[in-house]
């Protein structure tokens, strides 16, 4: 009895930090595999890069304008509104849109669009043996398979991070044009406390969040199991797993950057 | 490599459940280029082998022929070293495979030409590039050279018109024979195949058991199939290995085998109800 209920607690507990062990192990060899030569991944990288543009821009687009106007647009604008302070919108839009909206929507979309299809292809040549066939051929499926889709990723949200901002601002700047509010004191808030650590943290942010979405997605995929129902749970799993890994990391990053950076703290 | 005695006995032989496993084996003449040295394996609580011992001749056609779940395409995977024992070895032609760095198993797999259950096509690829990926991975040959190759495996395996067909456009049948064309393409010394009746219809199955024999009497090599058809294992096996809960029942020569006494060899063989084999 005593056994059963410590199996029940212990055996799922283990298999989890088994497999977070798998992906540090996973991460580390794709980091070496990246640095170590031969590099036949170019062509795979640019295919991968140019895949995950082309899913992921007009989806990103449409959610960043909707959720900066709607949650600290309207919602903000109304607040401020009540204290006279509509002019500190785009003040608050650098806190919303640079440090947290951005990157966390584009890792949120990146995972749910490129991740999963990630997932889905190499979930789908694990179970067609695909990926033992290749291994059998001595291709070596984490230089070949997981470099490309790591390093594209990390570059494709950074990249779609900087999108994000322009569109998030977007956003804001149409909640100031639907209170009523000239754009000028929202540009003049909005660049006083604007600062270059906001902008590369995002950057770097964003970058590490795609490497956590390339790492699980394919671990999640090449480690797929029981056909086409195998599959999907390895799909819905990887998309799970990003979000919780992604979300963790992005409290551990920003408590170290307001740490490092306390200026940024300050509300000009 | 000697060659293996004839008595093999495997672990725990006083285990009701292992009770038909007399470990026999009938001597074959030549050395064995495949060795599986008590070699244990669990997945979980599931132990799929559970000291395999086991002796695959060089240059005849194999066969392990066993129930499904038996653990057949797990010894595959371990012969290649896309998984390693708990226990045990595993020897390539006196080469230990879990003892190997990295980079000497990818060398040794060079040694391998696999057809996959499915064939394994790589699904980015239309027939001919996926006949032709290994020369291109591992030689240095010309694209005529490479050409003159791919045609021939195809026209082999009679795909020489379909090779600007993708792997979705196949058959299960055709996408068996282009697994075996690119099986082949290196030349390798060992050929594996992974229940290739799989999905196939009775008249297909002997086609592709002709075709198996055919390029096997033309290119020589050793050659082990796996298998639970018994119709497959007459028409092709040289050398039979009976495989039943992760430890050979019995093995050697096909004549031999069709001929033994023990209870579970004859009903597996002769494909009977009734016997120690059951639906559990």
């Amino acid at each position: 009895m005593v056994r059963s209920i410590a199996d029940r607690a212990f055996l799922p507990t283990r298999g989890l930090l088994e497999e977070v062990g798998d992906m540090v192990v996973l991460t580390g060899r794709t980091i070496l595999s990246a640095l170590r030569p031969p590099y036949p991944y170019g062509g795979e990288l640019v295919s991968q890069f140019l895949f995950v543009l082309r899913l992921v821009w007009f989806p990103l687009l449409i959610t960043t304008v909707a959720i900066s106007y709607g949650a600290p647009g309207i919602q903000a604008a109304n607040f401020l509104r009540l204290a006279g302070a509509l002019d500190r919108l785009g003040g608050f839009f650098v806190l919303a849109a640079i440090r947290e909206i951005g990157p966390l929507i584009t890792s949120t979309v990146v995972a749910g669009i490129a991740g999963t299809a990630i997932t889905a292809d190499l979930g789908a040549r694990k179970i067609r043996e695909e990926l033992d066939a290749l291994q059998v051929l001595g291709v070596d499926p984490v230089k070949n398979l997981v470099v490309p889709r790591f390093l594209s990723l990390m570059m494709v949200t950074a990249l779609f991070d900087l999108f994000a901002l322009l569109f998030g601002l977007f956003g804001g700047i149409l909640a100031a044009v639907v209170n009523g509010q000239p754009l000028g004191p929202f540009w003049a808030t909005f660049f006083a406390n604007t600062t270059t650590v906001d902008l590369w943290g995002s950057v770097l942010k964003s970058m590490i969040f795609g490497a956590v979405i390339a790492i699980v997605c394919c671990y999640k995929g090449m480690t797929a199991s029981g056909g086409a129902e195998g599959v999907g749970r390895a799909v819905n799993q990887a998309v799970v797993i990003t979000f919780l890994a992604n979300g963790t990391f992005n409290y551990i990053f920003t408590q170290m950057l307001l740490a490092t950076h306390p200026n940024i703290l300050v509300i000009k | 490599m000697a060659t293996r005695q004839q008595h093999r006995p495997s672990g725990h032989q006083g285990e009701a459940e292992f009770q038909w496993h007399t470990g026999v084996h009938h001597p074959t003449g030549v050395p064995d280029a495949i060795e599986f040295i008590k070699v244990y394996k669990a997945f979980g609580a599931n132990h799929v082998l559970q000291g395999l011992d086991l002796g695959l001749p060089e240059g005849r056609i194999s066969m392990i022929l066993g129930p499904s779940g038996t653990g057949k395409s797990v010894c595959i995977k371990h012969m290649v070293g896309l998984m390693y024992p708990d226990e045990g070895d595993v020897l390539i032609e006196g080469q230990s495979v879990p003892s190997l760095p990295d980079d000497e198993l990818f060398e040794m797999r060079k040694k391998f030409g696999v057809l996959f259950q499915d064939g394994a096509l790589f699904g980015s690829l239309n027939l001919y590039d996926n006949v032709a990926f290994p020369l291109r991975q591992h030689t240095e040959k010309g694209e005529d050279e490479i050409q003159e190759i791919v045609m021939r495996r195809l026209h082999e395996v009679g795909l020489g018109d379909a090779i600007a067909k993708m792997p979705n456009e196949l058959s299960g049948g055709m996408r068996k024979r282009a697994g075996f064309a690119r099986a082949l393409v290196l030349d390798p010394k060992i050929v594996l195949f992974d229940e290739p009746d799989s999905g196939l219809d009775p008249v297909r199955t002997a086609l592709l058991c002709e075709l198996i024999k055919e390029v096997h009497a033309e290119n020589g090599g050793t050659y082990v199939v796996i298998t639970h058809d018994i119709m497959s294992a007459r028409r092709v096996a040289e050398h039979i290995a009976v495989l039943w809960r992760g430890r050979i029942v019995e093995s050697g020569p096909t004549a031999e085998l069709l001929e033994s006494e023990n209870a579970f060899v004859r009903q597996f063989l002769s494909g009977e109800s009734h016997g120690p084999l059951g639906m559990d």
